[in-house]
């Protein structure tokens, strides 16, 4: 049973009330994965560390040509912020997605990486931009890749009752890049995803120098198309294009058949029809944006 | 563990204006404490996981569901619940919408709807339909098929112009 509940007011107090409780303390921040799984008995700590009172956490900035989003930004926040909007707004859109409103006014993108759920919308989108992760433990910070921050489904690598999740960076939009996140669910609202991606595209002279294509739910972690990402370097997206790049995507994919998100099969041949959209529409952004450059 | 303090203080928080001291288990959710130690029975219990939007109430004007909200993660904190919306008497315009375009079947979603409902106007006094599906689609109703619901916050919102 839980036994305590406390709001440290700073990043080391934190830590030390982890390190304190060894392992019997953990941490908590909007609570709307946590609480539900602490009521079905999946956890014996008893201690919970709340992350409301350390104000860090709860930003968003620029940090020279990268951006930074605390742990504790919830879902509304990234949704309405004009940083991640101008910068990365598959993140944006994906975080608009997750839920209802009234989870997306509490939840929070530092635990939805915690959490570590193969259909979590905010580390699908998250692993289109390359993005870091910053950890504070007893050991001092570390920075990972997100695509390390996992080993399972529900799995990660990131202990939160030893561990504090600081938050995420990724690189600011420069001129010619775009990105875009499809999602396809059951209902619009408070359901997780059938199938979903986040795309990023670099275009220079209307072909595609880079792309990254993150898919989710088919494995325990988002799956990069990596082959996909290879055949679309400096091609134009025609339709023959986007149609191999389609089958390249459904091969690669290995959706299990599921009774409450759809059969193998149809996930298969959903995954090159949203990734052609989100190539498409991320493409309209980085096109646009090339061409301000050009004219200026 | 040595030294063990003993299990639950008393916490400070406002509800609708009036400020309560109550005394909570750090294991106990805002929605129970409400209903079972305060007495804001109003607040209901739908599936306890966040799913429904039926426990829903404002926490500093921000519409949470209190069945994921811990009762420590309400101390210092403005909770409003239908109540604080208004009385019979003296009824909220939405609540008087909600009446007269027959929003209201069984009742049980309402008091979760109306303060969304408020939340959504206080920041958007002029929503479209789009908005106000958008803004309630994390408040599910089994009786209505929502559609007066929705035509009632329009009604309110088309008041305020």
């Amino acid at each position: 049973m839980i036994k305590d509940h406390l709001f440290p007011r700073t990043v080391e107090e934190t830590i030390s009330l982890l390190e304190k409780y060894a392992g019997k303390a953990r941490l908590i921040a909007g609570g709307t994965d946590l609480i539900i799984e602490m009521r079905e008995g999946k956890y014996d700590f008893e201690v919970l560390v709340d992350i409301e009172k350390l104000d860090q956490l709860g930003v968003i900035r620029e940090e020279g040509e990268a951006i930074f989003v605390g742990s504790g930004v919830t879902f509304a926040e990234l949704e309405e912020s004009e940083l991640i909007n101008k910068n990365a707004v598959a993140i944006s859109q994906a975080a608009s997605l997750v839920g209802g409103p009234q989870i997306r006014n509490r939840g929070t993108i530092g635990g939805n990486i915690v959490s570590a759920q193969p259909a979590a919308d905010g580390v699908l989108a998250l692993f289109a931009f390359e993005t870091t992760l910053e950890i504070t433990g007893t050991e001092g910070t570390r920075k990972i890749p997100i695509k390390e921050a996992f080993q399972g489904i529900g799995k990660s690598r990131i202990d939160p009752t030893r561990e504090l999740l600081v938050g995420v960076q990724f690189a600011k939009r420069k001129s010619g890049e775009g990105s875009n996140y499809q999602r396809i669910a059951i209902r619009r609202a408070l359901q997780l995803p059938i199938l979903a991606c986040a795309i990023f595209v670099k275009t220079r002279n209307e072909s595609i120098e880079e792309s990254r294509t993150a898919i989710g739910p088919v494995a325990e972690v988002p799956f990069r198309v990596m082959r996909a990402e290879e055949y679309l370097k400096g091609k134009s997206l025609t339709e023959g294009v986007l149609q191999k790049t389609g089958e390249i995507v459904s091969e690669e994919v290995n959706p299990r058949h599921s009774k409450l998100r759809g059969g193998g099969f149809y996930r298969k041949q959903l995954a090159a029809v949203i990734v052609r959209r989100g190539l498409l529409e991320a493409a309209a952004i980085a096109r646009r944006s090339e061409a301000c450059r050009r004219v200026s | 563990m040595k030294g063990q303090k003993p299990l639950g203080r008393e916490l400070a928080i406002e509800i609708n204006g009036a400020k309560e001291k109550v005394f909570c288990l750090p294991g106990e959710t805002l929605l129970h404490i409400l209903r079972n130690k305060l007495d804001h029975t109003e607040v209901k219990e739908g599936c306890g996981k966040g799913d429904c939007g039926v426990c829903t109430i404002l926490m500093n004007g921000i519409a949470v569901n209190s069945c994921l909200v811990m009762a420590y993660q309400a101390e210092d904190k403005q909770i409003t619940t239908v109540r604080g919306m208004g009385t019979k008497k003296n009824l909220h315009p939405l609540q008087k919408q909600f009446i007269e375009k027959g929003a209201v079947q069984c009742g049980f979603c309402i008091p979760g709807q109306l303060l969304t409902a408020k939340a959504l106007l206080e920041k958007n006094p002029s929503p479209s339909t789009e908005n106000i599906q958008r803004a309630l689609s994390g408040n599910l109703c089994r009786c209505t098929g929502y559609k007066k619901i929705i035509e009632a916050v329009k009604a309110v919102s088309a008041e305020h112009k």
